[in-house]
């Protein structure tokens, strides 16, 4: 049995007919072709699946395709608006943040996610955001400094991609 | 894909009731899904049918009253980690939940889930035994009230029917109370709890009550314990031979039974510590 679905990502409305089975992250990944969101441990763990949920840093592995139903998902994706990187984006690459990659769609998010609701955040504020995404390469350091670095530019206001 | 299993949003709760009972044992109540999903995905758990009670409005009630606080089966944990009336009234629990998994985690999981689950490390029960909360649930014959302590009743299993569901848990008032929660676990971040435990000290009767997890089958709440304050030493000394003689740890994936006998004296120290002798040099 399938589930017919209506909901947005990144602001755009879109329909699905999705099986019971299907996870949130498949349905962005294989259906609508946005594959910026990672698949790491699909178990929770890792933090590469991380999308917002209503404005709020979910992992698309642990959420069913069909309870999108009527709920607004963005994704890093809808980061860069017009072909210019979002504050955060730039920010990333100006502190260096990124090596392999493979983490920094979901680092993103969850730090949108923190500039929503703490446009300026303490250090403890970003580390405790963005504990739940794994990455190998850099260390953090760096991803808690461009983090810090968006949130100055932003002067304060919430992150609005 | 996860598993092989049918979804239904209900619209009511005896609906849902209804669902599960059709289901008989292969019925699952989906929360936030954050344990759920991923026994499902590691093959633990194969329900042939998910019911999903989150487009019930009732059970997204967070009362935080003068009489007792009531929190709907969907409240998220971050909903009541970051309300600032709950932490007041609760900090004790708000820490708990705080040190479940991830942030991101925290945004879909239950406290409702986090006891269904029925492991012996859930960290909200500690803390829910010592307050005395009480589960509400609704199967088809009805709504009714289960004590906290009777809640548990073995590995993954709880005092439910296959037809219930947790509509809410209250907890009572808490003032004058003091209360605190220890967790020991591998790594800073999301790991169960190797020992979890939580304390409430009433000052007026000088008692205390500890509750244990991730040391027996279930999370073990003690009986009241007496406390003279005047010999604080031999008190604590007195509440630690007393869990000990509660609990019975085994060795598993997270840690030896050694370990964990060695931790929870330390736990439960300082948390009486912490209780009776705030600001001491525990």
């Amino acid at each position: 049995m399938t589930h017919d679905i209506v909901f947005t990502v990144n602001g755009n409305p879109e329909r699905a007919s999705v099986p019971a089975t299907m996870t949130l992250l498949d349905l962005l990944r294989d259906r609508l072709a946005l594959t910026g969101t990672k698949e790491g441990c699909g178990i929770g763990e890792c933090g590469a699946c991380t999308v917002l949920l209503n404005g709020k840093p979910i992992t698309a592995c642990l959420m069913l395709a069909v309870e999108a139903d009527g709920q607004a998902i963005e994704t890093i994706e809808g980061e860069a608006v017009g072909g210019e990187l979002s504050v955060l984006q730039q920010s990333f690459i100006d502190a260096g943040a990124t090596q392999c990659g493979f983490c920094t769609p979901g680092m993103i998010m969850s730090a949108h996610g923190l500039l929503l609701r703490s446009p300026s955040p303490s250090h403890d504020e970003i580390v405790e955001a963005i504990a739940g995404n794994l990455c190998r390469c850099t260390g953090y350091e760096a991803i808690i400094a461009a983090i810090r670095l968006a949130a100055d530019r932003l002067g304060g206001e919430p992150h609005d991609a | 894909m996860l598993g092989n299993f049918e979804y239904t949003r209900i619209r009511s709760i005896d609906e849902g009731c209804r669902a599960l009972a059709d289901a008989k044992e292969a019925g699952a109540v989906l929360a936030g899904g954050t344990d759920l999903l991923v026994e499902i995905r590691n093959g633990l758990k194969s329900p042939k049918l998910l019911v999903d009670c989150k487009a019930l409005d009732d059970l997204h009630v967070l009362d935080t009253s003068p009489e007792k606080t009531t929190i709907g089966a969907s409240v998220t944990l971050n909903r009541l980690i970051e309300n600032r009336t709950f932490r007041g009234h609760y900090p004790a629990l708000a820490d708990a939940l705080e040190s479940i998994g991830t942030y991101q985690l925290r945004n879909r999981a239950t406290v409702s889930g986090n006891i269904c689950n029925g492991s012996p490390a859930a960290d909200s029960a500690p803390v829910l035994l010592v307050l005395d909360a009480t589960v509400h649930v609704h199967g088809v014959g009805g709504p009714r009230v289960i004590p906290i302590a009777d809640f548990f009743a073995g590995v993954k299993r709880t005092a439910l029917n296959p037809d219930e569901i947790v509509t809410s848990i209250t907890l009572p008032v808490n003032a004058g109370r003091r209360t605190s929660f220890l967790k020991q676990q591998r790594i800073k971040g999301h790991d169960l709890a190797v020992v979890n435990a939580a304390g409430a000290y009433d000052p007026e009767t000088r008692e205390v009550r500890l509750a244990i997890g991730s040391c027996a089958p279930t999370p073990v709440l003690l009986d009241p314990i007496p406390m003279d304050v005047s010999d604080l030493a031999a008190s604590i000394n007195h509440a630690v031979s007393l869990v000990q003689r509660s609990v019975s740890p085994i060795s598993d994936v997270r840690a030896s039974a050694g370990y964990r006998n060695a931790v929870l004296p330390v736990l439960v120290t300082r948390i009486l510590r912490e209780l009776l002798d705030p600001g001491g040099e525990a």
